[in-house]
């Protein structure tokens, strides 16, 4: 196990490094001076350009400009934003759980959802309702985001008022940033409108978290129904029925666990769609995360935050794909038995 | 056992649909306004900018002038000066101040004394004496004062006492008042100014406003929003909000998606084409005021065949401007006759235009003894509020001169690129406006059409006429506003007679607000003020 645990760690970091070389030739390739592209900084000074010259190594050759670029970016100097002069660093540490808040949220209602529909699916012995649910959720995968996106605030927030559509919280509540979560800053909030401003935050998550959920959850349901079927003709669970098990306890018990191994993959491959959804939601939400700051940088050509959102987004693809696998792995005796079959 | 399971997920399904329906309860804000702006600010100080987004978010706001304007009867009503005495000669102005006037209280700055003839002469000394500590601290300069010559104008600011100051001119200017009643024309504190150049800071001064007016900033977080909190001491009307919010929205669509579902009560600069999804929303008020802007077609005067006066009076009979006005402007703008939109003080309804008479047209072209006419015609590529859609506009002038038998090109470029052409090329026309900075009709003409703008290149129409420069200087010297308003008229039948330029329409300031929101202002130039604001406070939905 430890074997195969190194082995993840170094993929991880040869990965990343393959990562930051793309980037840092690509850096290279801004139709922009060197210094403006990697600093960020507007006509630098004689002092910033030698500051910028001894950060990034780069009066020497190209390898060793990569190691300090590397170490640069990792140590957190991702520069000074083309456009607001702020760092950028400090904006990353304020998208980000913004970002973290819509994902978490829908990954979750994607889960509670679709988890029992895809076993109501496998186990309905009734035509109708499993033809319904796969048609649902075939269409639900199909649907391209940005039109669903689009239809539900034009439905919800446009035509019916119900539910806004725009941004994180109405402005009125003033929340102190301390976890960076808005749903959690409000409650620990002491202003007397945190529970208004709870729930009006909540209600800013809804659409979003939708139209974000919409690709997991269908996914989730087909897969849980396949495991599902494909363990509930297993022997263990027919010698469980025998012995007179309740139905319940044998799903929950015996036959979820192992039919999660395949939805818990599944997701794993699923985080760069999952990731690149994430973005055109933010952009049509107006959500204030990662992805519409990444595009609104892209569109105001700002080279140190298109550097900063692409590599903060990489890196956390492939950490936690490469850390779902790990854990796939250590939970699923079968691959284990096959990683010691082979080693 | 699927029983079991659909009794489960029946519950849980009540549940959560429990949980939904209690959020969707709506909940009570905190008491304050959302104001849905377009951008960022520049600065936080009008006096280095001339950008309608920067004023918005500080003049009104967070200052207060020597005097105001009254958008109502359109004269000069007093701010923080009480009353003022013009002498005789017309060249020293001087003002009484008001007492008693505290400024804005924040965390770095405790102001010690109240509002005096100190600080009038700092904020504007500042703008005037090149060596002024202060006068360089903003790298942008003092566009506005420099546009009408603050610098040569002004002699001296003398202090009488701590509540009088003298305004000392070196020349006579009937739009002198006009030009401390704008919105660029803001009164600093002198003492935080000398508090920041102890400390070494002084470029904080226009990044942490300290001012009279009716908010105070309290927090600016760039792309995201800008707060204010009610000055608790202002010395006016005391603000019936108590929060004040700028959400930075630069998305018209998400503006209006904001104000539908509450998330904004007033919300700026909508595009005509979105009016019509207004229409359906009950609760959602669309506040209009003409505005003091022109769109017009200018035409080359210095170039065949448009140096032919008949043959500019022949296009300006073959335009069909109510259809423009129909089409571009969704009748969010009133139609143009002169120059002069009817917002300005000096506007007559009796001038005449050149009426749409395509039959007029077609023989004024004979007469001129022009044949296969081909016209090139320059048009914006960008939206400005005097016309939304200059290309649409050109579109729509290339069907009516069809119909005289004029052929008409339609050029257009990159907005900077369009300038900097325009500037240099030989254009034969071009479809562009004028939004006024100031109330006075001067603002109109010298810029636009004085020999002198000839060389500044803001005469679009390459006009220089001495008989017209005459008139406008006659009207800047006198201070009597009646004899003012005969000179622009005798200016306006002028432009009428010889068409330099074709006026098209007045563009309307537009403001969506909520209808909770029951008096409001819209004023016809210059920022928005949200001090007068009231709100209903019972909520609509």
């Amino acid at each position: 196990m430890w074997r195969y645990f190194f082995r993840r760690v170094s993929l991880f970091l040869a990965t990343t490094l393959i990562m930051m070389a793309v980037l840092f030739y690509t850096t290279h390739l801004f139709p922009v001076d060197e210094h403006y592209a990697l600093s960020g900084v507007q006509q630098p000074t004689a002092e910033q350009i030698e500051q910028i010259n001894n950060d990034f190594n780069l009066e020497s050759n190209r390898f060793s400009q990569f190691l300090a670029y590397v170490q640069q970016r990792l140590s957190g100097n991702m520069g000074v934003s083309n456009n607001s002069q702020q760092q950028v660093y400090e904006e990353l540490k304020t998208v980000l759980p913004a970002s973290f808040e819509l994902s978490l949220f829908s990954g979750f209602i994607a889960l509670i959802f679709g988890v029992p529909i895809g076993v109501i699916a496998a186990l309905s012995k009734n035509k109708l309702v499993q033809r319904s649910i796969l048609g649902l959720t075939l269409t639900g995968y199909s649907i391209p985001v940005f039109w669903l996106g689009l239809s539900l605030s034009l439905w919800f927030g446009v035509n019916l008022g119900w539910l806004p559509i725009s941004g994180q919280i109405n402005l009125l509540y003033q929340i102190e940033p301390v976890s960076g979560f808005m749903l959690i800053d409000t409650l620990l909030s002491n202003s007397t409108y945190s529970q208004q401003a709870f729930i009006d935050a909540l209600m800013h998550l809804i659409l979003p978290a939708i139209t974000l959920a919409v690709l997991p959850f269908t996914l989730i349901v087909r897969i849980t129904r396949q495991a599902m079927l494909q363990v509930m003709n297993q022997t263990y669970i027919r010698a469980a029925e025998a012995r007179g098990l309740h139905t319940l306890k044998i799903i929950i018990r015996h036959a979820l666990p192992n039919a999660m191994i395949p939805v818990l993959k599944s997701i794993g491959i699923m985080l760069g769609s999952f990731a690149s959804y994430g973005i055109v939601v933010e952009v049509i939400f107006s959500w204030p995360g990662v992805g519409s700051w990444l595009v609104s940088g892209i569109y105001q050509r700002d080279y140190t935050v298109i550097q900063a959102g692409i590599l903060s987004v990489s890196l956390l693809i492939i950490f936690l794909s490469i850390l779902i696998e790990f854990v796939h792995t250590a939970i699923n005796p079968m691959s284990k038995k096959e990683l010691y079959a082979t080693y | 056992m699927t029983v079991f399971l659909k009794q489960r997920f029946h519950l849980m399904f009540v549940c959560l649909s429990g949980l939904l329906l209690s959020a969707c309860s709506q909940a009570t804000l905190p008491p304050g306004l959302v104001y849905c702006s377009e951008g960022n600010p520049e600065s936080f100080n009008p006096q280095l900018v001339t950008s309608g987004t920067t004023i918005d978010a500080t003049s009104h706001q967070l200052y207060s002038r020597l005097v105001n304007y009254n958008p109502d009867l359109g004269d000069i009503v007093p701010g923080l000066a009480t009353d003022w005495q013009i002498s005789e000669d017309g060249l020293s102005y001087t003002f009484n101040l008001r007492q008693n006037v505290l400024f804005h209280q924040t965390q770095r700055f405790k102001p010690q004394r109240v509002f005096n003839a100190d600080d009038v002469l700092f904020s504007f000394n500042r703008i005037i004496d090149s060596q002024h500590p202060y006068h360089s601290v903003s790298r942008t300069g003092y566009p506005f004062f420099q546009s009408i010559s603050f610098e040569q104008l002004i002699s001296s600011i003398e202090k009488v006492n701590d509540y009088q100051v003298i305004f000392h001119l070196n020349r006579e200017d009937a739009s002198f008042l006009s030009n401390l009643a704008t919105d660029f024309a803001v009164v600093l504190s002198a003492e935080y100014a000398e508090k920041l150049l102890k400390d070494g800071l002084p470029e904080q001064i226009d990044l942490q406003p300290i001012g009279t007016g009716p908010f105070q900033l309290t927090q600016y977080i760039k792309n995201e929003y800008i707060r204010y909190i009610r000055h608790p001491n202002y010395w006016g009307a005391k603000p019936d909000i108590e929060h004040l919010v700028f959400d930075i929205t630069p998305k018209s669509t998400a503006r209006i998606a904001k104000l539908i579902t509450g998330d904004c009560s007033v919300s700026a600069l909508p595009k005509a084409g979105e009016l019509a999804v207004i229409d359906q929303h009950q609760h959602i008020k669309v506040d209009a005021k003409p505005g003091l802007n022109v769109a017009f077609w200018a035409l080359n005067t210095q170039k065949p065949p448009l140096n032919d006066i008949r043959v500019r009076r022949a296009l300006a009979h073959a335009i069909d401007k109510q259809n423009i006005l129909d089409v571009v402007y969704n009748d969010i703008a009133v139609e143009a006759s002169g120059i002069l939109p009817p917002a300005s003080w000096a506007y007559s309804k009796n001038l005449t235009s050149n009426e749409f008479n395509p039959a007029k047209a077609k023989l004024l072209l004979e007469q001129a003894g022009v044949k296969n006419l081909d016209i090139d015609i320059w048009a914006m590529p960008v939206a400005r509020i005097y016309n939304p859609n200059a290309l649409k506009t050109a579109e729509l002038i290339q069907g009516d001169l069809a119909k005289v038998g004029v052929k008409i090109n339609i050029v257009s470029y990159d907005w900077s690129v369009f300038t900097q052409k325009l500037a240099s090329d030989d254009y034969d026309s071009v479809l562009i406006g004028w939004n006024a900075d100031n109330s006075d009709p001067d603002n109109f003409f010298t810029p636009l059409l004085s020999c002198a703008a000839l060389a500044s290149n803001n005469n679009r129409s390459k006009w220089c006429q001495a008989d017209f420069d005459h008139l406008l200087t006659q009207a800047q010297k006198t201070t009597v506003r009646e004899e003012r308003k005969a000179f622009y008229q005798a200016a306006e039948a002028i432009l009428s007679d010889r068409v330099p330029l074709i006026p098209i329409a007045h563009a309307q300031k537009v403001i969506l607000k909520k209808d909770t929101i029951t008096s409001m202002q819209v004023r016809p130039y210059g920022g928005i003020a949200f001090a007068k604001i009231v709100q209903n406070p019972q909520e609509s939905n």
